[in-house]
């Protein structure tokens, strides 16, 4: 019981705070999952979030695997807890707005938040491959791996699953 | 013409659930922009102001543009059938994911295939840090901004909260004085 609360409250603040797609929520996830509660390691933590990248729909439907591993005895129920957690209360926030809508309806400070908050979004995201980074293989083949990707994805249309597919046929051959 | 096009909520669901489960690497936001133009539930600059919110709010792009679309065609039950909709199979096929994880992970061969997926992720995280930075390039708040939140985050492990009202605060402060000079000129 005690764990389901902690899921759940661990949850719900990462999804109100998910601002940017929830592209920088990450590192707080990390500390809570990894550092305080220790539901999963660095390297699952690293591994979950792959496999959210990896199939379709948003990639914090990984938050599902954390509860899983959260809660051995029902994996379903904790991933089921996690995974409302992780995404109604924001929906809640859009249902909201959206009844209210034509009193904010062409807002200049639609543009003016959303520019804003960018810049602590994109550090964000840097902290993220910092503690993406922790959890991933670090061997000369896994580096090269990664930076192939990193040019892959700017210089071709290739697209991200299929890349990381790719990187996985690299890792059976180099990093077993 | 809304009016007119009423969708049984059974539609907006399956709509949804179908570009959910077929997302594979970006494109949604042009997938539904088709799916709900071509139904007639909302008008281009509709989608278009249901971009920009689905945006700013908290929450995944993808999943909160659906509610919008849903709200719009059939108020909130519409909205809670686009949530289902989106939400519910990527749950499913995570859930598959997590138990083949969980059955297979020290198998070597899918060990180091995984570790090889992580990797890739890894190269598509910083990838993508590479191509939002370029985007904030103009500004030198903006530079520094980013610089400054990393920091706060990676070496002195600032929380979520005070990071988005320090340095989120200090960007639409920045954003604000910009916007209002523009319009004073």
């Amino acid at each position: 019981m005690g764990t389901l609360l902690h899921l759940l409250s661990v949850f719900s603040q990462l999804s109100i705070l998910g601002f940017g797609g929830g592209k920088g929520i990450i590192p707080q996830m990390h500390a809570e999952v990894v550092t305080t509660y220790r539901w999963v390691s660095s390297e699952q933590f690293t591994q979950f979030y792959t496999i959210g990248k990896l199939v379709p729909g948003p990639t914090t439907i990984f938050a599902a695997l954390i509860g899983y591993a959260a809660l051995p005895q029902h994996p379903l129920l904790g991933a089921a807890v996690a995974t409302a957690a992780m995404f109604v209360p924001s929906s809640l926030i859009m249902i909201g707005f959206n009844s209210l809508e034509a009193r904010f309806s062409a807002s200049p400070w639609r543009a003016i938040i959303s520019r804003g908050l960018a810049p602590a979004i994109v550090g964000l995201v840097w902290s993220s491959v910092w503690t993406i980074g922790r959890g991933a293989p670090s061997s000369v083949a896994a580096y090269l791996t990664s930076a192939a990707v990193v040019v892959l994805m700017l210089r071709t249309k290739i697209n991200a699953p299929l890349l990381i597919l790719l990187s996985g046929g690299v890792g059976i051959a180099a990093l077993r | 013409m809304l009016a007119e096009t009423r969708p049984s909520l059974g539609s907006i669901a399956l709509t949804f659930a179908t570009i959910a489960a077929t997302s594979f690497g970006g494109g949604q936001k042009a997938s539904i922009r088709r799916q709900v133009l071509a139904r007639g539930w909302i008008d281009a600059d509709g989608f278009l102001e249901g971009l920009e919110i689905a945006q700013v709010l908290p929450g995944p792009n993808l999943l909160n543009l659906a509610i919008y679309c849903g709200q719009r065609a059939r108020g909130v039950p519409g909205a809670v059938a686009a949530f289902a909709g989106v939400s519910i199979p990527p749950f499913a096929i995570v859930l598959v994911a997590g138990a083949l994880y969980f059955k297979f992970a020290s198998n070597p061969f899918v060990y180091g295939a995984l570790r090889g997926c992580a990797a890739g992720a890894l190269g598509l995280t910083l990838g993508n840090a590479l191509e939002l930075t370029w985007d904030e390039r103009k500004s030198w708040l903006s530079v520094a901004l980013v610089a400054a939140t990393g920091l706060a985050v990676s070496l002195l492990h600032m929380p979520l909260l005070p990071v988005l009202a320090i340095f989120g605060g200090a960007g639409i402060l920045g954003e604000w004085r910009r916007a209002r000079k523009g319009s004073a000129a």
